[in-house]
């Protein structure tokens, strides 16, 4: 086990150091530049200003450069937010971070719950509702639940929040602050939760059935145990044992931010920042996020490969 | 705690002789009689008549601009109204069922069967293959969709590819970096179907790689693929929009149901003009739930593991 | 599985967020006007000029103010308006967000700046003079001007903000730099201690001398001045680092001063006693930061001020809302399509006019807009004093017309129905962004265009720097584009003498041009310019497609509220009043 955790840790290092050329010739190779969109400034200074950048250089000397200053935990300043990459990931991460670890949560109770009644009582009423409710969610654009929601439960009933993280202006502290926190969170956990929610179900309901029809749940019934005993004891727990792989992909997830929730309701995550520096070809802020992912990723993928091993031990690594 | 008499079926129904067709007929025959799913086959294939034959007798099929009908709510002239050109809605939602039932069945099919091969390979082979692939998808994972996008639309307009084809390029290539996900899944349900005991009696009785990757663990992981592939249909049908978005996706005036609902995102048009997102809403929606029905039923009679 | 799921779920979550952002357009007319202050010459004069027949034309006052949400009414010293990105780089000319730049404007008062009709007026300078030859300006500051901090300002501070800008290192988006400084080349370089034009005669007063004639010195020279006790402490020629950590303490001379900076939530402001028109009689305001549909935040009174489209809709809907004032405009700019002159068929007038006459561009621009944008003609906004109709060909839809000089100039309908001449077929490639308005352009064109016998191909792309690099590689036949905000009439047609519209050259153009800047008497320059006009018009190097109407709605509350068509709100927001 530890060498081969030794060896997983030799690849990580091999696929990060892969991935970070292979991205950073990726975003080189976009068209256009942090420069080229301005269209006030001459070619002369637009000259000057990619010198000064250091835009103009070769790709591989731009990515040593760039290799260099991030191994000693540099991650440069953002062209276009004038400040250092890691104090713009520290203002924004955190609030993107809130709004994923609550829905993840949310969703993965209300998918094993759902999941695991409606395989139980799988052509029942209740199972029938569920999928039709999941298909309409994932029939719907996200952004419709989303301005829906607001229409109604904002703008018109006037329950919650219209969109934001506090309410402008705001002085609140402590647990003032806290509360108002929440009231805005409600909107958009509620809608992320239906978006992750419908696939989850789904993969716990086909689990959850796979499970009730394996030979050790009759034989379980043979013995007479009740059956919630067997519900909860023995198939719930095998039914869950895959889905725990799932654990360590959720990660990257967790820190990157969700675009279209945050753009609806005008929260202050990572993912809008993540596409204000694309549009305007904010390298150093592109870079340096999309390394940081793919470093969760790969530390993901490990997770989920170890948790698999605890999840079945017969699985040799 | 694994099933052994499930592997003991297996193990009977490879050794009777003409297995196959008969267990093909079986299978088929126990479908025929899920009326359910039976129902949710007829939808799609009505879906995919009407989309491919229903344009034909429009009077508006030509997509002519009439600016004297903008947004019109649907009456009898226009069933479901018109657009933001005074466009016939109804014949637009067929016309878009054309591309968009094409792009997701086409788009299911081949980002299913790349993952699901290479994640069935790797599982299976273990060793050196296994590592291979698996690093690959791990290099995969980390790269960011958006530049890709961005430099696909760039080289494809580059190499003056014509518009109409740039989508299924697209897709195609996205396929291709998009199989990790559904490798890593089908690889871990590989290696626990592997150990189950039934394999170890295939290893013993000397059958050959091919036999047992394809007879015997495949049908094992048939369920699986069906909920993923029931479930990609629905974001693949999406998805054409998003490609629409970059530029790489169908240009318009055509239309798909996709960059239909996408084209009614802003608040007034939502309260105001309800039949443009409503039609192809319900569109993507019928044809979702038909195809997981149908899904359903498939994988009921496909499960080795199930018994009536 | 999941990780298939994420990654279509990003790629949604990317598309409708640029759909959002399309739609909410309007704000950032906000930003642009802001940051005209700064970069433009202001040489001229506007007028204002009624809006077309439909719409709304002027003011419209909040019918029913009762209808106020509580939440606006609780707000008694607090106004709020919304701002799409602001990022925290708050120090003018270091900032390279125009967003930052409607912040730095609230925050610094420049030495000169605009009227609403785009002629200098004094700031902090009082007066100024400019030498016969043109080339030295002197400045004379107010008495006893403060910084936010309680420090004076005087000519040391100005001449210190002009040095800084000619560091080696400077990386902004100023266009002093550029003016050609007398001496300034050498401090560049580090030849120089420092600047030799720049010359501070007393406390009170400041000059600078050019190597060359500039129309726009005069404003671009007034603008922001920074405190070269705050901002050049840490001072050293070729480094500028230091600034960066000051970006979000900014030390300034505006109505307000920054109280708290929220990133993607709100800047906030309190008003600065030290200001020298007097401190602004509403305590606080905020920009918050607001990347999708302001609507909900105005519906529910989170916030006071939003731009919209002038559509029907939206008119009717924040009519509708009753506690609104709606203040319409047009923004002085222009949108175009420009052709490629390099390709062969294109360089061929009767062709080009014929393409204008074979479009209708009442259908897409203003009938699909529903009256959010008026038919343009010329290279110059009806808000411009150099708008003219007169002599104007306004090419109004006529496919018979386009066929007519098609067929003179010798294309002909083929077997497919598209024009040839000498084996070429009659096709076009148009580039344009991906917007809901360029999916109805092509829409329209292509069936436009077909009834004329020419093929249009058509490419949308991701993103304006996808599409700029696609424009700069020459492979294109047509391009859809608008210009920024115009200050002056000669802003709305220099690509066509500077060699910026490739392809282009008439010496007739030139020779208006320049004639066009040699004087600065109104009524003269409105004749060169209507002849200018006329033949660009005759020419059509672009085929002029509209010029796009707005609106702002605000509060009721909110008394004196005017915005500047160059400044925006930072013009008269220490006058604003909370009723």
């Amino acid at each position: 086990m530890s060498s081969y955790l030794l060896r997983r840790l030799l690849y990580m290092v091999l696929i990060l150091a892969a991935a970070s050329l292979f991205i950073f010739a990726l975003y080189a190779l976009m068209p256009g530049d942090f420069v080229s969109g301005n269209l006030r400034l001459s070619a002369e200074r637009k000259a000057e200003l990619r010198e000064i950048f250091g835009l103009n250089k070769p790709l591989l000397e731009r990515y040593g450069t760039w290799m260099n200053q991030a191994l000693h935990g540099n991650f440069g300043f953002s062209l276009a937010q004038q400040k250092p990459v890691v104090t713009l990931f520290n203002e924004y991460v955190w609030n993107s971070f809130l709004l994923a670890i609550v829905s993840t949560f949310f969703t993965w109770l209300i998918a094993v719950i759902i999941g695991v009644i409606s395989a139980y009582k799988q052509y029942s009423i209740f199972d029938t509702l569920v999928m039709i409710f999941i298909f309409a969610a994932m029939s719907i654009p996200s952004f419709f639940i989303g301005l829906f929601l607001i229409k109604v439960l904002a703008v018109d009933l006037k329950w919650l929040p219209p969109g934001g993280m506090t309410t402008t202006g705001s002085n609140a502290t402590g647990i003032a602050y806290i509360r108002e926190v929440l009231d805005h969170m409600i909107l958009p956990v509620v809608v992320m939760t239906l978006l992750g929610v419908d696939s989850l179900t789904r993969y716990f309901r086909s689990n959850m059935l796979d499970v009730i029809r394996q030979e050790y749940i009759r034989t379980a019934r043979a013995k007479g145990l009740k059956e919630r005993v067997i519900l909860y004891r023995h198939a719930l727990r095998n039914a869950l044992l895959p889905a725990i792989t799932l654990v360590g992909f959720e990660l990257p997830g967790l820190f990157g931010g969700s675009l279209i929730i945050e753009k609806i309701f005008n929260w202050p995550g990572i993912g809008q920042l993540y596409m204000q520096s694309f549009t305007v070809r904010d390298y150093p802020l592109l870079m340096g996020f999309t390394m940081f992912i793919a470093i969760l990723t790969v530390i993901g993928t490990l997770i989920s490969d170890m948790l698999y091993r605890v999840a079945d031990p017969r699985i040799k690594l | 705690m694994a099933s052994i008499s499930g592997g003991a079926v297996e193990l009977k129904r490879s050794q009777a002789v003409p297995v196959r067709s008969s267990l093909w007929r079986q299978a088929m025959l126990r479908l025929r009689k899920n009326k359910l799913a039976m129902s949710g086959l007829g939808f799609i294939i009505f879906m995919f008549l009407i989309c491919f034959i229903g344009p034909l007798f429009s009077p508006y099929a030509d997509g002519k601009i009439d600016t004297a009908n903008m947004y019109s709510a649907p009456s009898w002239e226009h069933w479901l109204g018109t657009d933001l050109l005074g466009r016939d809605m109804m014949t637009r939602l067929l016309q878009a069922g054309r591309i968009s039932l094409t792009v997701g069945f086409a788009s299911m099919c081949i980002s299913v069967l790349i993952g699901s091969i290479l994640g069935a390979i790797a599982g299976y082979y273990r060793g050196i293959v296994d590592q291979v692939i698996m690093r690959v998808a791990d290099l995969l994972l980390t790269i960011p969709s958006l530049p890709i996008l961005f430099i696909l639309g760039a080289l494809l307009s580059e190499w003056k590819v014509p518009t109409e084809y740039r989508m299924y390029i697209v897709m195609l290539m996205l396929s291709f970096v998009g199989w990790p996900g559904l490798a890593r899944l089908v690889r871990s349900q590989m290696l626990s179907v592997r150990e189950r005991e039934f394999m170890q009696a295939a290893t013993v009785l000397g059958l050959d790689d091919r036999r047992k990757l394809f007879h015997h663990m495949l049908p094992n992981i048939i369920p699986l693929l069906i909920v993923v592939a029931t479930l990609n249909i629905g974001g693949s049908i999406l998805y054409e929009s998003v490609l629409s978005f970059f530029g790489l996706g169908v240009m318009p005036p055509t239309p798909t149901w996709g960059n239909m609902i996408d084209s009614a995102n802003n608040l007034i048009d939502f309260e105001q003009h309800p039949w443009l997102w409503i039609p192809p809403g319900a569109a993507i929606f019928t044809t979702v739930i038909a195809i997981n029905i149908f899904g359903d039923g498939l994988r009921d009679v496909l499960d080795p593991k199930q018994k009536k | 599985m999941n990780k298939k799921l994420i990654f279509s779920f990003l790629a949604f979550s990317i598309t409708s967020s640029l759909f959002l952002a399309a739609c909410t357009n309007q704000n950032d007319a906000v930003t642009t006007s802001g940051e005209a202050a700064s970069a433009g010459n202001g040489a001229g004069v506007a007028q204002e000029t009624p809006l077309s027949e439909q719409g709304l034309t002027k003011l419209q006052l909040a019918r029913d103010i009762t209808k106020l949400p509580e939440q606006a009414k609780k707000r008694t010293d607090t106004i709020i308006v919304g701002l799409t990105d602001p990022s925290g780089a708050f120090t003018p000319y270091f900032h390279q967000s125009g967003y930052d730049g409607n912040v730095s404007s609230i925050l610094y008062a420049s030495l000169v700046t605009v009227d609403d009709k785009g002629m200098p007026i004094p700031d902090l300078a009082e007066k100024w003079e400019v030498s016969d030859d043109q080339l030295t300006y002197t400045y004379h500051l107010r008495k006893d001007l403060t910084f936010s901090d309680g420090s004076p300002l005087t000519a040391d501070d100005v001449a210190f903000t002009w040095t800084l800008l000619h560091d080696k290192v400077y990386d902004g988006g100023s266009l002093i730099p550029e003016l050609h400084i007398k001496g300034g080349q050498a401090y560049k370089e580090g030849k120089a201690e420092s600047i030799e034009g720049i010359k501070v005669i007393d406390p009170q007063t400041v000059s600078v001398t050019l190597e060359k004639p500039n129309a726009t010195a005069l404003t671009t020279l007034g603008g922001e001045i920074l405190s070269k006790a705050y901002y050049g402490k840490d001072y050293a020629f070729g480094e500028l680092d230091y600034i960066k950590k000051l970006h979000e303490n900014p030390v300034g001379t505006g109505p307000y001063k920054l109280e708290k900076f929220l990133p993607g939530q709100e800047v906030r402001f309190v008003a600065n006693e030290y200001y020298y028109q007097g401190k602004p009689k509403v305590e606080h305001f905020i920009y918050k930061t607001t990347e999708g549909d302001t609507l909900q935040f105005i519906e529910t009174g989170e916030q006071d001020f939003g731009g919209f489209s002038a559509t029907k809709e939206n008119i009717d809907k924040l009519t509708g809302l009753g506690f609104l004032d709606l203040l319409p405009y047009t923004a002085n700019n222009y949108g175009y399509i420009q052709f490629n002159l390099e390709y062969a068929p294109l360089k061929d007038k009767a062709v080009r006019q014929a393409l204008t006459y074979g479009l209708d561009r009442k259908t897409i621009y203003v009938d699909t807009s529903q009256g959010a944008a008026q038919i343009a003609n010329i290279p110059a906004s009806p808000v411009s004093w150099s708008y003219t109709e007169e002599g104007i060909n306004t090419y109004d839809y006529d496919p018979e017309k386009a066929n007519q000089l098609l067929e003179d100039a010798g294309w002909i309908k083929g077997a497919d129905g598209i024009r040839e001449k000498d084996g070429q077929k009659l096709t076009l490639h148009f580039i344009g962004s991906k917007s809901k308005a360029t999916d109805v352009f092509i829409a329209v064109a292509k069936e436009n265009y077909a009834a004329i016998g020419v093929k249009l191909e058509a490419e949308q792309f991701a993103d304006f720097n996808a599409q700029i690099a696609k424009f700069e590689s020459g492979d294109f036949d047509l391009v859809s584009f608008s210009t920024p905000i115009l200050t002056d009439p000669s802003d709305g047609v220099v690509a066509f003498v500077n060699g910026e519209v490739k392809g282009y050259d008439n010496p007739k153009v030139k020779e208006l041009y320049e004639k066009g800047l040699a004087t600065s008497e109104i009524e003269e320059r409105k004749a060169i310019y209507k002849e200018l006009y006329q033949v660009i018009n005759d020419d059509l190097p672009y085929i002029f497609t509209s010029y796009k109407k707005s609106l702002y709605a605000f509060n009721g509350r909110i008394e004196n509220l005017t915005v500047s068509p160059f400044r925006g709100i930072s013009a008269n927001i220490h006058n604003w009043e909370l009723k």
